[in-house]
């Protein structure tokens, strides 16, 4: 992943504090205005109870005189996150667990005196198979009497693109993607189905709270404060917790049941195709992989077995929620399933289109793997060879890429619905354009199958 | 004097009350106005059943020491 040096692009709202980038290392710089809260993180025992319990992200104070700007109070440096993701390229089941950690660890700040100020889900992070928060500066000072000021923010975050995947349509995360801060509580309840008016959590935390959210548009909160005693706060995250867990998303069964039985090819190539890819991952040795068209992960546990930081991307959120869930309930650590459609990447968002990072400034990665992939782009997606090259050459360093030719059944299935306007989708021609950007380093072909499975190094990375 | 006295009594009230439970606390977010009012509403609804679940073991061991006491 690469960052650019200097302040980053998403840390400039909160003026506690920001993270910069220096000389590679990444930090964060707390400013004087958070001292007090700062302070009583440490001194109340709630940063060394979230972080050693794994909530929250870890962080060694450095020497001040690396602040970026005047009036620093701290400089510290966190531990790092492999990968950073965001939270419309999450299965259902990763942004629940989100959720739920989010309103975890404003109980335990309740504690410690402490509550989150923000309830944004771009604050939480996958680290070895399990959400963590990673900004530290989302605690103050908790005035006894005073409301969640971040109940708003969670319910837009959290509550509101959950209940649309569990109740209308898993597409619907996306609504994420548009809506910077959170899917409109209006837009929710309206998309929502009218049944839902009759669940309580969803009736009171999105119908009415719409509701409320119209009617005081336009009157400053100072009029409108009145005291929350500390039992009736606890009771609020009770209610949103139990919203939270009731929701629950499963794919339709036969769609669900049939993700390990979508291969065309026998046992013995099955089996043949994942000894090469084993074999070609440990002769590149990679620092990290992403799996494009990952599916259920199969091939990616190859890297993440290997205890290789590996992303398994994949268009079909089933499949990726099936992958989460063997993830979490296996502890596997070294494997982040997530959503993506690779022709339609995540977009630079929010100011500047810079604020959150589009997939492509979040790579180069170290090595993909695209198994049965191409011929989706390039028959199902109209994409042609060349261009297809050209984008893995700049978006890896290296990559294990197979090849299936047109009398594979599986292709045989795309064209059967189109004329076929690819000629040059043959071996030759995609050696021949693969070749303009990358070295072949071994090319083996599947055993059982008229596959082929490259090993290839990007020219452009080369050297670098 | 009385008058004085009296508008100083308030005075130091408001004042007490401003500093228990501050009007308006600085957050970075906006949290809303009508979030603001809502969370507090619903809260206090939630709070009856969130108590029922807090002593649900205390209600218990009431109840039925109540009714062990009966049968004695």
């Amino acid at each position: 992943m690469t960052l650019p040096e200097g302040q980053q692009p998403g840390s400039f709202r909160d003026p506690s504090g920001f993270l910069f980038r220096h000389d590679g290392v990444l930090y964060r710089q707390v400013n004087a205005a958070y001292q007090e809260h700062y302070d009583l993180l440490l001194a109340s025992g709630l940063y060394r109870r979230l972080s050693g319990e794994g909530l929250l992200v870890g962080h060694e104070e450095c020497d001040l005189r690396l602040a970026r700007t005047p009036g620093a109070y701290k400089v510290l440096r966190p531990d790092l996150v492999p990968f950073i993701s965001y939270p419309h390229e999450w299965c259902f089941s990763q942004l629940k667990d989100a959720a739920l950690l989010t309103l975890n660890l404003q109980k335990i700040a309740l504690e410690h005196g402490m509550s989150l100020k923000d309830a944004s889900a771009y604050n939480v992070q996958f680290l070895h198979g399990r959400p963590l928060l990673i900004d530290t500066l989302s605690f103050e000072k908790s005035p006894e009497g005073r409301p969640w000021v971040a109940y708003r923010q969670f319910c837009q975050h959290f509550l509101a693109p959950l209940a649309l995947i569990a109740h209308r349509d898993v597409r619907l995360n996306l609504l994420s993607r548009l809506h910077l801060d959170g899917v409109p509580l209006d837009l929710a309840g309206s998309l929502l189905p009218a049944r839902t008016r009759f669940k309580f959590s969803l009736l009171s935390h999105i119908h009415l709270h719409a509701r409320s959210q119209k009617r005081y548009a336009d009157k400053p909160v100072r009029s409108q404060q009145r005291p929350m005693s500390r039992f009736a706060l606890l009771a609020l995250l009770n209610s949103l917790e139990t919203a939270v867990k009731k929701l629950h998303w499963r794919p339709s069964g036969s769609e669900w049941a049939e993700y390990y039985g979508h291969t065309n090819y026998s046992d013995q190539a099955g089996e043949f195709k994942e000894k090469l890819v084993g074999e070609f991952l440990l002769s590149l040795s990679p620092l990290h992989v992403w799996d494009i068209g990952a599916n259920t992960g199969v091939f990616s546990r190859l890297a993440s077995q290997r205890n290789i930081p590996t992303v398994a991307l994949d268009i079909d959120a089933a499949a990726v929620e099936k992958n989460y869930l063997q993830c979490r309930d296996s502890g596997e650590k070294f494997l982040l399933p997530l959503v993506g459609d690779i022709t339609n990447p995540s977009p630079g968002i929010g100011w500047e289109n810079e604020e959150r990072q589009s997939l492509l400034q979040r790579c180069p990665v170290d090595t993909v793997m695209a198994l049965a992939l191409v011929h989706h782009l390039a028959i199902a997606n109209n994409l042609p060879l060349a261009k297809i090259a050209d984008f893995f050459s700049r978006f890896c360093r290296n990559l294990i890429v197979e090849f299936i030719p047109k009398s594979d059944s599986q292709v045989q299935l795309l064209l059967a619905t189109r004329d076929d306007i690819f000629p040059d989708y043959h071996v030759a021609g995609f050696e021949k354009e693969f070749l303009r950007f990358f070295t072949i380093e071994r090319r083996e072909a599947i055993a059982h199958s008229e596959r082929i499975l490259y090993a290839m190094r990007s020219k452009i990375h080369a050297g670098k | 004097m009385n008058l004085l006295s009296k508008t100083m009594k308030m005075l130091v009230l408001a004042a007490a009350s401003c500093l228990l439970f501050p009007r308006y606390a600085y957050c970075y977010i906006d949290p809303g106005t009508g979030s603001y009012v809502f969370q507090i509403v619903i809260a206090a609804f939630v709070a009856l059943s969130f108590a029922v679940k807090v002593y649900w073991q205390k209600i218990r061991q009431f109840v039925g020491r109540l009714f062990s006491k009966k049968e004695k």
